[in-house]
């Protein structure tokens, strides 16, 4: 059984490692990192995870952080199980990885400041900075110009399959579109139906709300 | 041949330039001129809709996003100069994770802070000197991490040079020549300084690290 250390309910890395358990069928057992008071600073976490973050997993004695890495090794590992997440064929298997820097440089690079001003920050009291925040929309508002023109074309990111660089917009994305940002994707339509049909996947709907 | 449409001085073009070097992939650079903005005209945004440099036509395969490119033409290329992604899945596993951390706890810093410090200027625009300090101040953490990282293993995936190490190269090395404040990020951590150091004296690096 994967041991996924993390925290669901806060944390969207976490829960992206969670989808992909679901999306491929994996156990997985989940031991909550108490980030409110500090535990993923802590000398015995970090002796693990040495910048101090969530998630990462125990797979069977394996340790593994970064949630990108640990979807991709998860998906690999289990090939034939559950949904096909990463084409093996090279040329396919190059557009996901077109689709999967596209989503980290063109996607969540301006939604996660966003969302960290406008959601986190919040909770601890903190005053968004709507510089930064407004910096980040206009820019993003110009890349997802540009998705609803791939979209256009195509099913998904990488083509007509669903890949994991269309999983990858998810945890943040989701957190964007349900706290006041929706307008952003559902004005565009291409993007809209795709963003409709990546976040009412079962897997998605299974763990969204804390994994 | 590998035609590589990108512009000289770019980091991303060069990374693609520096994997070709490594893996004795021959390439052709064409030249999109960023400072004349060619990336923004219709012919290039035709195949790079983003507007964005690099993208590679390989035998009429179009590619873009330089860490694809670097992924795509390592894999087409196993068995020929470096070997840049290992195969072992547990190996691979852990190149993903140094892969991710270059993202997530290199780039997304110090990128910002060489586009204050470094494009900003030659654009005639002033750098915003306190999101300078800010990002610092947050990338010294990450390379305090850097350092335990290094001090057990050669390189960030393990004892072998990968991807993940060669793409902090175009970004990290602008940023270690602003000198002073910067340089000393890298100078004063002994086996971050040992890594950078051997990462960039790499020939291949030499060879493209002044011009794709």
């Amino acid at each position: 059984m994967v041991k996924l250390y993390g925290a669901p309910a806060v944390s969207t890395c976490t829960r992206l490692v969670a989808l992909i358990c679901k999306e491929k069928n994996i156990p997985y057992e989940v031991i909550q990192v108490n980030m409110a008071k500090g535990e993923h600073k802590a000398a015995s976490f970090t002796a693990i995870q040495p910048f101090g973050e969530v998630p990462y997993i125990d797979d069977d004695g394996f340790i593994l952080y970064e949630s990108r890495a640990i979807a991709r090794y998860l998906i690999k590992k289990y090939p034939n199980q559950g949904t096909p997440l990463i084409p093996s064929d090279p040329k396919a298997q190059a557009l996901f990885e077109q689709a999967a820097s596209v989503e980290v440089f063109n996607f969540t690079n301006f939604v996660q400041p966003i969302v960290f001003e406008k959601v986190f920050k919040p909770r601890f009291g903190l005053q968004p900075n709507e510089e930064r925040v407004g910096e980040a929309l206009k820019t993003l508002q110009e890349k997802l110009d540009v998705y609803e023109v791939i979209l256009s074309k195509q099913k998904y990111l990488a083509g007509d399959f669903l890949t994991l660089a269309d999983l990858f917009h998810l945890p943040y994305g989701t957190v964007f579109y349900t706290n006041g940002f929706a307008e952003v994707f559902d004005s565009r339509p291409n993007l809209a139906r795709w963003w409709k049909d990546i976040s009412n996947r079962p897997a998605w709907l299974a763990v969204k709300d804390g994994a | 041949m590998v035609k590589l449409y990108g512009f000289s001085g770019s980091t991303c073009t060069r990374l693609v330039a520096l994997i070709c070097k490594e893996k004795n992939i021959p390439y052709e650079l064409t030249s999109v001129n960023l400072s004349k903005g060619e990336q923004k005209a219709a012919s290039h945004t035709a195949i790079q809709p983003f507007g964005q440099v690099p993208y590679i036509d390989d035998d009429g395969f179009i590619l873009y996003e330089s860490r694809a490119i670097a992924r795509y033409l390592s894999k087409k290329y196993p068995n020929q100069g470096t070997s840049l992604i290992p195969s072992d899945p547990k190996a691979e596993a852990l190149f993903e994770q140094a892969a991710s951390i270059e993202t997530f706890n290199f780039s997304v810093i110090v990128g910002p802070i060489v586009g204050e410090k470094v494009f900003k200027p030659r654009r005639g625009l002033q750098p915003d000197e306190e999101r300078v300090s800010e990002l610092l101040a947050s990338l010294q953490s990450k390379m305090d991490a850097y350092e335990v990282i290094l001090s057990k293993q050669k390189y960030l995936a393990g004892d072998s040079v990968t991807i993940a190490d060669l793409c902090h190269l175009p970004y990290g090395t602008a940023f270690y020549g602003l000198g002073g404040s910067f340089a000393e990020v890298f100078d004063s951590r002994p086996s971050l300084s040992r890594w950078w150091k051997d990462i960039s004296s790499r020939p291949a690096w030499l060879a493209v690290k002044d011009g794709a």
